[in-house]
């Protein structure tokens, strides 16, 4: 049995020990609906509300704006049509305006606004060769028209990170603009302390399996007073926001994984750049290794890089084979590597985009990880360029 | 061995790699991503990847997804549109087989360490004297000789075809025992990045202009009729042109593009004895076909193979031609000819792209 090293925490996280023991009596006999009105149900509230609270502190909103969903594309999704389509319902016509390098979670969202609605229009702002969002492009695609923005706080490919106060000043301080700003935070969520770092946005997305809750658990936090309308009306759960019983249990689970998220952070994050700066020195050594985005600041968890000539199908297969997980730039619904949207962004030529890897690091990385990842890269790349 | 098996999720490939398990090889499978726009089935759907994910997972085995889109881009659909806007009549199968499956995908379990590919095509490998040969597979109706014309000894020599020897009964019934969920699923007919429900104009209508044309009787000059897309009148074929007003059948004969005209005419009118071959299209197993070899050409899936002589001359311009022993309908640019042995009939000798008829 090959050993297993696992550098896909970006695609999921290892769900931790805690996290199961937090959910498990909320996952067998008698859970209380937490709308209802007798003992049990107010013990499933209770548990709700302590859940609540512990998100709001993690991102510093207020308790009544977090909204739970099932991911971090539900957050999403809830974030960018439920703000447009009450936009339109009280415009002539609405625009979106989000990056170029935005999840699909977003872009699908957008264009699906688009093509629905004739009165709604997308705008794209452009991000330089590092993946960074333009603050010029921001402000010329910025309209009185414009019903949110959205920026995601990192990259979920590159790690890189976005310039969120200059986006929030930028749409504040525009006397003609009155849009809310959004922010995807679901691959920062591990490593940067989302109070300090989003203060200045409106809504946050967060999801609890990259962070080592469960998946189909996310959260949608509105810090100021957002006008939204539910994707999925219903029971009038979440205030309206976002209908159907809450699932306790998920609830639950992403509070205590955003709990320990927050509490190991300084440690994690030492001990990760450690390994981060370790790995992208070992790489730049091996023949066609290119960093991506040496020049832009980027998450501790994630190395991001592109190798000439090869195709990330082969190089996955064979790390694959050695016991490495890892991930190419992104993955259709078919399991294949497709190009990515984000590296055309920024001009990445598709030829190199065909190379590219990400190994993404977590909490439960250590050093016998690194080694060994350092070895078998080494090798898989020198068998390619071998026999190529 | 350590064999890659290329699934499309259909029952043809899930019982190669079955069987593949049940002779004790290390199997690996593959299924590869061709075509990123809409499509019914064939080998590209998320459904047809999810089918052969399924049952690698029942049998057992690793499955990957091999990402070519864009090669199948430049290699088969790009050349398939310009061969329609040039007038031709390219066979898409043919080059993905050719390009992709037998290009790339026997390079790449190269590089990746494997002994041998494998698909669930009904053909068959046959070794001897050190050679390997292509035969035609042991189910008349299922035979897919055709579509690996192209194979070359080095590729023949590390080519596995599990189901090539059985009928395609016995496929289902290996299928029901090994419990593979697609041993009832329909073979896939179509090209597979063409939406049945749209088909060929469609798709070549979101990429080129086409050109209308008339329908002229070739002899008396009758307009017949018009097409809205000359490009898909394929030379020697009747479907799609209406009988001469006398009631009798026509067949296309000649399709020129810039007049925006369409030949037809009677089938004894239009048959032709000569194939004349493209060059570097020319492929063999083996070794170069000697000049005056009597061969059996077959130039369509499920043709009947025709005798015929292969010329060549080696003058200021290479040329390769066949002379048909008997008449036939003209062969359309583009489509591809596949020669099998006359002395034994099930071996390939070797295809090539025809250039006119």
């Amino acid at each position: 049995m090959t050993n297993q090293y696992y550098f896909d925490h970006a695609a999921s996280a290892p769900r931790r020990d805690e996290v199961a023991d937090a959910m498990a009596p909320w996952q067998h006999g008698v859970v209380g609906n937490p709308s209802g009105s007798h003992r049990a149900a107010r013990e499933a509230r209770r548990a709700v509300e302590e859940a609540r609270d512990e998100i709001a502190h993690f991102v510093g909103a207020k308790p009544g704006g977090v909204i739970f969903t099932a991911g971090g594309t539900e957050s999403c999704h809830l974030a960018v049509t439920g703000v447009a389509n009450h936009h339109r319902r009280h415009h002539v016509t609405t625009s979106i305006v989000l990056s170029r390098v935005e999840h699909t979670a977003i872009i699908d969202a957008v264009e699906m606004m688009v093509r629905d609605h004739p009165s709604v229009t997308a705008r794209y702002v452009e991000v330089d060769g590092d993946g960074v969002l333009d603050l010029e492009s921001l402000k010329s695609a910025l309209n009185a028209d414009t019903a949110v923005v959205s920026v995601m706080t990192a990259n979920n490919e590159t790690g890189v990170l976005q310039p969120l106060d200059g986006v929030s000043s930028m749409v504040k301080d525009s006397e003609l603009v009155a849009a809310l700003t959004h922010t995807d935070a679901v691959a920062a969520a591990p490593w940067l302390d989302l109070a300090e770092v989003t203060a200045s946005i409106d809504m946050i997305s967060i999801c609890a399996h990259k962070i080592g809750g469960p998946v189909s658990s996310g959260a949608l936090i509105l810090r100021s007073d957002v006008l939204l309308d539910a994707v999925v009306p219903g029971g009038g759960q979440e205030r309206g926001r976002r209908g159907g019983t809450v699932d306790v249990a998920a609830a639950v689970g992403l509070a205590t994984a955003v709990r320990l998220i927050a509490s190991e952070r300084r440690e994690v994050s030492a001990r990760v750049t450690n390994y981060q700066q370790k790995l992208l020195s070992a790489f730049a050594q091996l023949p066609g290794c290119a960093i991506t985005a040496p020049g832009a600041n980027r998450l501790p968890g994630t190395v991001h890089v592109t190798f000439e000539g090869l195709a990330s199908d082969e190089l996955l297969f064979l790390l694959d084979q050695a016991g490495v997980c890892a991930a190419a730039a992104s993955s259709c619904s078919s399991g294949a590597a497709v190009a990515s949207h984000v590296l055309a962004a920024m001009d990445m030529a598709p030829q190199r985009a065909r190379g590219s890897l990400r190994f993404s690091m977590g909490a439960e990385t250590n050093d016998g990880d690194v080694e060994a990842l350092m070895v078998i890269l080494s090798s898989v790349v020198e068998r390619l360029r071998g026999e190529s | 061995m350590k064999v890659l098996v290329a699934m499309s999720g259909g029952v043809d490939s899930s019982v190669a790699t079955g069987l593949l398990i049940e002779d004790g090889h290390d199997v690996v499978g593959a299924t590869l991503k061709l075509w990123g726009g809409a499509s019914d089935s064939g080998c590209c759907s998320v459904a047809d990847v999810d089918d052969a994910r399924r049952v690698a997972q029942m049998l057992g085995i690793d499955h990957h997804v091999f990402n070519y889109t864009e090669e199948f881009e430049r290699h088969v659909v790009a050349p398939f549109v310009a061969g329609h806007a040039a007038g031709q009549s390219p066979n898409p199968c043919i080059e993905c087989n050719r390009h992709i499956k037998f290009d790339l995908l026997f390079e790449r379990a190269a590089r990746l360490g494997f002994d041998a590919v494998a698909t669930g095509h009904h053909a068959q490998v046959v070794a001897r004297d050190g050679q390997h040969f292509l035969v035609r597979g042991a189910d008349d109706q299922k035979d897919q000789s055709y579509v690996l014309g192209y194979l070359r000894e080095e590729q023949l020599a590390v080519l596995l075809l599990p189901i090539g020897a059985m009928q395609k009964s016995e496929v289902r019934l290996h299928a029901e025992r090994l419990g593979l969920r697609t041993w009832d699923k329909p073979d896939s007919q179509d090209v597979c990045f063409i939406e049945a429900s749209k088909g060929r104009e469609v798709f070549l209508r979101g990429r080129i202009d086409v050109t209308a044309a008339e329908i002229v009787d070739r002899l008396t000059g009758e307009v017949l009729g018009e097409t809205q897309a000359a490009e898909l009148m394929t030379i020697g074929q009747r479907r799609g042109v209406l009988p001469g007003r006398d009631g009798e059948k026509r067949y296309v004969a000649k399709v020129d593009l810039a007049a925006q005209r369409v030949e037809v005419g009677r089938l004894d009118e239009i048959l032709i004895t000569t194939i004349h071959l493209d060059e570097p299209s020319l492929t063999f197993s083996h070794d170069v076909v000697a000049d005056a070899t009597v061969v059996l050409a077959q130039w369509s899936a499920h043709g009947r193979p025709q005798l015929a002589t292969l010329h060549h001359d080696h003058g200021n311009r290479r040329r390769w031609w066949l002379q048909l022993h008997a008449p036939a309908r003209p062969v359309a640019p583009g489509q591809s000819v596949v020669l099998y042995r006359a002395s034994e009939p099930e071996i390939v000798e070797g295809a090539a792209i025809v250039t006119s008829s």
